[in-house]
């Protein structure tokens, strides 16, 4: 045990003798372990963002300011192949095709599409609207899947749809990384 | 005043004592002190030493504490199997919509059925699940009436529920007053 013996101390008095006991701070310390093991959390869970908001009629109150409007951009899930389709408005900016070069991580199979992410980045740098760290809209993406899609593949391709990154500013002057896009289902 | 004489003074004095071997000490027993105290042989009272078992407590207390996270401790339904995903964010408090194959579960009360929407073959708005988030909505507007309605609500789907019922799902819970829908998925961390 710890402790701290200054000798014998010699004649009658009592050697000065403080022995540290260690043993309520060792249970501690094992309390300690045993709640922060028991109360862990070993499966952490996430959440990936979805948006179902959409414009509304206008208020009939307001002048209305005719508006360009902006690019969209439509993503479909093809049986082998994505399309990437920039639509403004009704009007067809552009479209790019990418093959389903599907890959399968760890042992459960995880789908990913590396090859569709980083199309998706060149085609935001190219075409997206909402770029300047200021700015606190992001651009949107519709996506467009069949009724029969399994819905872990639809996870990977919002996966591959979130990883491209912007920094954006905050009132509070802190700048965080978040993801360039905004998803909403197309409704068929 | 006997009582306050130098003999009882320090009230500590029973606790306080000279270090040495303690081990069986008290046993009155000739043959337990020779074996205790040595006489010569080797000694079978072994002090432990202490610093390095305390030194590796700390150590993990401290990891564990810094590890510690509470984010992300949401009760998934058992029948549901969450699809991973890398880039993700951390789980909000939010009414929970879990869809499994069969059934579809508002915070564990039965509101709808998987397998009707399969059947049926087309997007529709669910009825049971519409009024019981409706319910939730006006609850909360009137528990906290000075506040705006954040209007966000997680979807627990298992991996292999189409993407019908997903979209049936999602349009319900838009039309109910929730437009910010997350998926809840497994986090998986970044390749590089």
């Amino acid at each position: 045990m710890g402790g701290v013996d200054v000798g014998d101390g010699g004649g009658k008095k009592r050697s000065t003798n403080s022995d540290i006991n260690m043993i309520p701070f060792i249970d501690l310390l094992m309390v300690t372990i045993a709640f922060l093991l028991i109360t862990a959390v070993w499966t952490t869970n996430s959440r990936i963002n979805a948006d179902a908001q959409v414009p509304g009629p206008p208020d009939p109150n307001k002048e209305l300011t005719p508006q360009t409007p902006e690019k969209v951009l439509n993503l479909h899930i093809g049986d082998s192949e994505f399309s990437l389709v920039w639509k403004q408005g009704a009007t067809v900016v552009s479209e790019i095709k990418v093959p389903k070069n599907q890959i399968e991580v760890g042992d459960a199979k995880i789908i990913r599409y590396p090859d569709l992410a980083k199309k998706i980045e060149e085609e935001w740098k190219a075409q997206g609207g909402h770029r300047d760290p200021t700015d606190r809209k992001l651009d949107q993406c519709i996506l467009f899947s069949d009724n029969r899609t399994p819905f872990k593949e639809i996870v990977a391709v919002l996966d591959a749809l979130y990883a491209p990154k912007r920094d954006m500013k905050f009132p509070d002057g802190s700048t965080k990384k978040l993801p360039v896009f905004n998803m909403t289902f197309s409704v068929r | 005043m006997d009582r306050f004489s130098r003999k009882h003074h320090d009230p500590h004095a029973h606790v306080i004592h000279h270090p040495g071997r303690r081990l069986m000490h008290k046993v009155p027993l000739k043959f337990v002190w020779n074996k205790v105290s040595g006489h010569g042989r080797k000694n079978v009272g072994a002090a432990l030493n202490l610093v390095s078992f305390i030194d590796f407590l700390v150590v993990t207390v401290i990891f564990l504490l810094m590890s510690f996270s509470a984010s992300g401790e949401m009760t998934v339904d058992k029948n549901v199997k969450l699809p991973k995903a890398e880039n993700v964010e951390d789980v909000v408090d939010a009414p929970m919509i879990a869809v499994n194959g069969n059934q579809i579960l508002v915070d564990g009360v039965l509101a709808g059925s998987t397998r009707a929407i399969e059947e049926l073959g087309r997007l529709q708005k669910i009825d049971e699940l519409f009024a019981l988030l409706k319910n939730k909505r006006e609850l909360w507007k009137q528990l906290q009436p000075n506040k705006p309605f954040p209007g966000v609500c997680i979807l627990q789907v298992d991996q292999n529920v189409p993407a019908l019922v997903v979209k049936s799902v999602f349009q319900t819970a838009a039309f109910a007053g929730y437009p910010n829908v997350s998926f809840m998925v497994g986090k998986i961390p970044k390749a590089n």
